[in-house]
């Protein structure tokens, strides 16, 4: 599937994202971002607040959410790999995955990573179980899903950069 | 702060300061995008610690903290309580966790709100509110000084620490010490577990002199060693009043007669004139109480307390046919500033603190009420003697410094020492507490009234004869001859304490008449909103409520600013100027003035309002109690609006009297605050408008 959809598809999806305020001449970022919501998980990768957060965007603040988004991912790779040396070291400690974990949710909620968001809630549901093996199942998907949200949004903003300074830079008042 | 907007200008909202602390770099960024999208100015910080310095060394550079609940040098509920003990600002906590029990750890700490991440642009939008809400509450919480404590402490645990915060407030600026208090209930945990609600804006219990003398009576019904709250709620019998408050004051209450115990050494200098309203602290009903415990008045203690009582206030010893305010005056005499008028006498305990406690310098320096309480604890001097019976002399002293000290204080005030001369059987010599601090001696109780003696016509004081050297009471000109008239009713109504047997006949038994509401309203009109214990006069209210919490902070210096309008003395133009008169000792008008007149706002019949308050009503002894709360509530209020009579904390002056005075005092209270007055005026009670 197409990342970008070329039509404005009203994926069920879509809805997550107020695509509607998005103006016609901002179809190509509007496409974007409900291609990104549309993909594969229902749930969808990124949920509201990332609309929230580029609602923020605006003329004196055009590239904030991918700078909010890159400023995510730099943090949350270096809570991942803190994380994983907590792992070995000491392991079956669940209250310090715990507290790791919650530290990355933290950070997923903020930017609307959902589907991150949601396996590391998934993870700390476990450590409450102190269930050791379905601590590490999750958190190697809470990995995967973290890769994924990376890679489609370099995708994204690639592609938002590629629509032009004036697609970022001028949002719609109603945004 | 941001100006709140009645100024004009911008509106309140708009600029304001806030800090947010998380470990978070994602989050810290979009929330700070968010918070400058809703025009606030934000400030992030990225270490607890640092956001700690900041603050410490930038008291009034912030508004509002969103602190997280999960950072690694620090947890975000200590943060949460540090922040709430030394500065008091609202803090307002975040995480992505949104468990039920983290949530309620927050709560229990002192957090004005719990925001769930991710946080969105409607949720901070209102954040402004919780700047708000705190500062009114604290506004109010300066005028109750003493009910804060209830409300807060729900527990009698931290009995001495407590009583040192509270002690503290008064003197300080209230806001302080009052979030000291809330502060160490929070952290304590007990508080939430009992009264979840203490630290924030429950409607506070104010030990209005009425409720006192109940209490007292009360309590030495039962003895004081088998005083538990729970007996002592059921003879009361008072609606709406918990165990909780009756506990909490009983605890300050003990507290107040270990400290007269331990002064009882001191009593011989027990009257130094405190710096502020002090004046009578020194003697404070410490010595009295202590003497009234050991059931004997030393001597010595008593003479010295009549040196002082005599030599403070020269006049006030007319009293007879005084109004309370020359009652008052009469012990204020002493240099007792405005404020001292607004000694909480119900708050002798902490505010005599001068000698008894310590800890309390004359919290009443602002307060300048805090004459009350020195008048105080002359009466229980005088009243230990007599334990029972008034002793004499002693008790007439005790009575006379009390009336000295009521005078000082709005007429509330006397009544209320007046009473808290009753001396119990138990022996516990309080002055009629009028004021909201225990009423000294437990025997004294029976004012509840207390300060009201003053105002009941001078009657009381007639009473008194000449033997009463000090004759505070009426020495001072106070129109307040309520407070003298108080104390007849006293004599009156309960006659059951001897107080006033050795003045002069036991009139002041009659003011130590346990009947709270003998007391003549009158007097204490100032100080005591009339006997209603819980009431948060609605004058004061209204008057108090207004000011928007940015206009005391934008107007008065810090310490008014302090005051938030409490009336205390620093109150919004109103009260600033009728606190400011005395506040300016106290910044913390809050305290001084709130305690004390804190809802009565300076007493009108005191001199610096302009309007003399307290004595609004002469007439009626007990319904002109009331209505001089009326017009004390009005002054304070007027910062504050809290008139309330703050439980034992200054007066017990029944916020009511808001009303009334507030109109007048205004007027003067705008001028004679000054530039906090003329802004403030309009606030406190609501009248220009300023709010």
């Amino acid at each position: 599937m197409s990342l970008f959809p070329t039509g404005v598809a009203a994926s069920p999806r879509c809805s997550l994202f107020r695509w509607k305020r998005k103006l016609p001449n901002q179809l190509g970022r509007a496409k974007a971002v409900r291609s990104v919501g549309d993909e594969c998980s229902p749930r969808g990768y990124l949920d509201e607040q990332f609309c929230q957060v580029e609602d923020l965007q605006d003329e004196a603040n055009p590239n904030f959410a991918e700078e909010v988004v890159s400023l995510f991912f730099k943090d949350s790779a270096r809570v991942m790999l803190n994380f994983e040396q907590a792992i070995e070291k000491h392991p079956k400690d669940f209250a310090r995955w715990d507290a790791h974990m919650q530290q990355l949710k933290g950070s997923c909620s903020s930017i609307g990573a959902s589907r991150v968001k949601n396996e590391c809630t998934s993870f700390r549901n476990f450590c409450g179980e102190e269930n050791a093996e379905g601590c590490t199942r999750s958190f190697q998907k809470v990995k995967r899903e973290h890769a994924v949200l990376r890679q489609k949004l370099e995708s994204y903003f690639q592609l938002l950069r590629q629509a032009g300074p004036a697609g970022t830079a001028t949002r719609p008042a109603g945004k | 702060m941001a100006p709140v907007e009645d100024g004009g200008g911008v509106e309140f909202p708009v600029g304001m300061k806030v800090l947010v602390v998380d470990d978070d770099p994602t989050c810290l960024a979009v929330l700070k995008r968010m918070l400058l999208e809703c025009r606030y100015d934000a400030t992030t910080c990225s270490q607890a610690t640092r956001a700690l310095t900041m603050l410490r060394e930038n008291r009034r550079g912030f508004d509002v903290i969103i602190s997280d609940v999960h950072m690694p040098d620090m947890d975000g509920f200590r943060l949460l309580e540090l922040v709430g003990l030394e500065m008091d600002l609202p803090v307002i906590m975040m995480s992505a966790d949104s468990r039920t029990d983290i949530v309620m750890k927050g709560i229990k700490h002192g957090a004005c709100d719990y925001l769930i991440k991710p946080v969105r642009m409607e949720e901070l939008k209102n954040i402004w509110q919780h700047v708000i809400r705190k500062k009114f509450n604290e506004n109010k919480e300066h005028e109750h000084s003493g009910s804060l404590d209830d409300t807060d402490r729900t527990r009698p645990t931290n009995n001495d620490n407590e009583y040192a915060s509270s002690a503290n407030d008064g003197a300080e600026g209230s806001w302080k010490s009052q979030k000291k208090k809330r502060d160490k209930d929070d952290d304590d945990g007990e508080l939430e577990s009992g009264d979840p609600s203490s630290t924030s804006k429950k409607p506070r219990v104010v030990w209005s002199v009425e409720l006192h003398q109940q209490f007292v009576n009360a309590v030495n019904h039962l003895g004081i060693d088998k005083a538990v709250p729970k007996k002592i709620l059921e003879l009361m019998n008072v609606p709406g009043l918990t165990r909780e408050n009756v506990a909490s004051h009983l605890q300050k209450f003990r507290l107040y007669l270990k400290r007269i115990a331990q002064h009882h050494a001191g009593i011989a200098n027990p009257f130094c004139p405190p710096a502020s309203s002090g004046k009578v602290g020194s003697l404070g009903g410490l010595d009295f109480q202590a003497l009234a415990a050991s059931g004997q008045i030393p001597p010595q203690a008593l003479a010295a307390l009549q040196d002082e009582l005599l030599g403070r206030p020269t006049n006030s010893l007319v009293l007879p046919g005084r109004d309370q305010s020359s009652l008052r005056l009469a012990a204020v005499k002493g240099n007792k500033p405005h404020g001292e008028r607004e000694i909480a006498f119900g708050q002798p305990i902490y505010k005599c603190q001068n000698n008894a406690y310590g800890p309390f310098p004359q919290s009443s320096p602002a307060v300048g009420g805090m004459p009350s309480f020195s008048a105080w604890p002359n009466n229980k001097l005088g009243m230990a003697d007599s334990t029972g019976t008034l002793g004499g002399m002693s008790n007439s002293q005790n009575s006379n410094i009390v009336l000295h000290e009521l005078q000082q204080q709005p007429d509330a005030m006397l009544s209320g020492t007046l009473h808290s001369l009753d001396v119990k059987p138990s022996g516990i010599v309080m002055p009629s507490q009028s004021l909201n601090t225990f009423s000294a001696s437990e025997g004294l109780s029976p004012n509840q009234n207390t300060l009201m003696i003053p105002a009941q016509s001078s009657g009381f004081l007639a009473a008194m004869p000449p033997s009463m050297k000090h004759e505070p009471v009426l020495a001072t000109s106070q129109p307040s001859s309520s407070l003298l008239g108080g104390i007849d009713l006293v004599n009156q109504a309960s006659t059951s304490q001897p107080l006033i047997s050795a003045h002069g006949g036991g009139n002041l038994s009659g003011l130590v008449n346990r009947n709270p509401n003998v007391v003549p309203s009158q007097g204490i009109s100032t100080f005591h909103t009339p006997n209603n214990p819980y009431l948060v006069s609605p004058n004061s209210m209204g008057v108090g409520s207004k000011q928007p919490p940015g206009v005391l902070k934008t107007e008065n210096s810090d310490a008014l600013n302090h005051s938030y309008g409490y009336l205390g003395g620093s109150n919004p133009p109103m009260d600033s100027g009728l606190l400011s008169s005395q506040s300016k000792n106290t910044q913390f008008g809050l305290l001084g003035q709130d305690d004390i007149t804190g809802s009565w706002s300076p007493l009108p019949n005191v001199d610096s309002y302009g309007n003399t308050v307290g004595l609004s009503h002469p007439g009626s002894s007990s319904s002109s109690f009331q209505s001089s709360n009326v017009a004390l509530g009005k002054l304070p209020d007027q910062g504050r609006g809290k008139n309330h009579g703050f439980v034992g904390k200054g007066t017990c002056i029944p916020s009511r009297f808001a009303v009334d005075e507030i109109e007048s005092p205004t007027n003067n209270l705008s001028h004679s605050i000054g530039s906090s007055g003329d802004i403030m005026s309009p606030d406190i009670f609501g009248f220009s408008g300023q709010m």
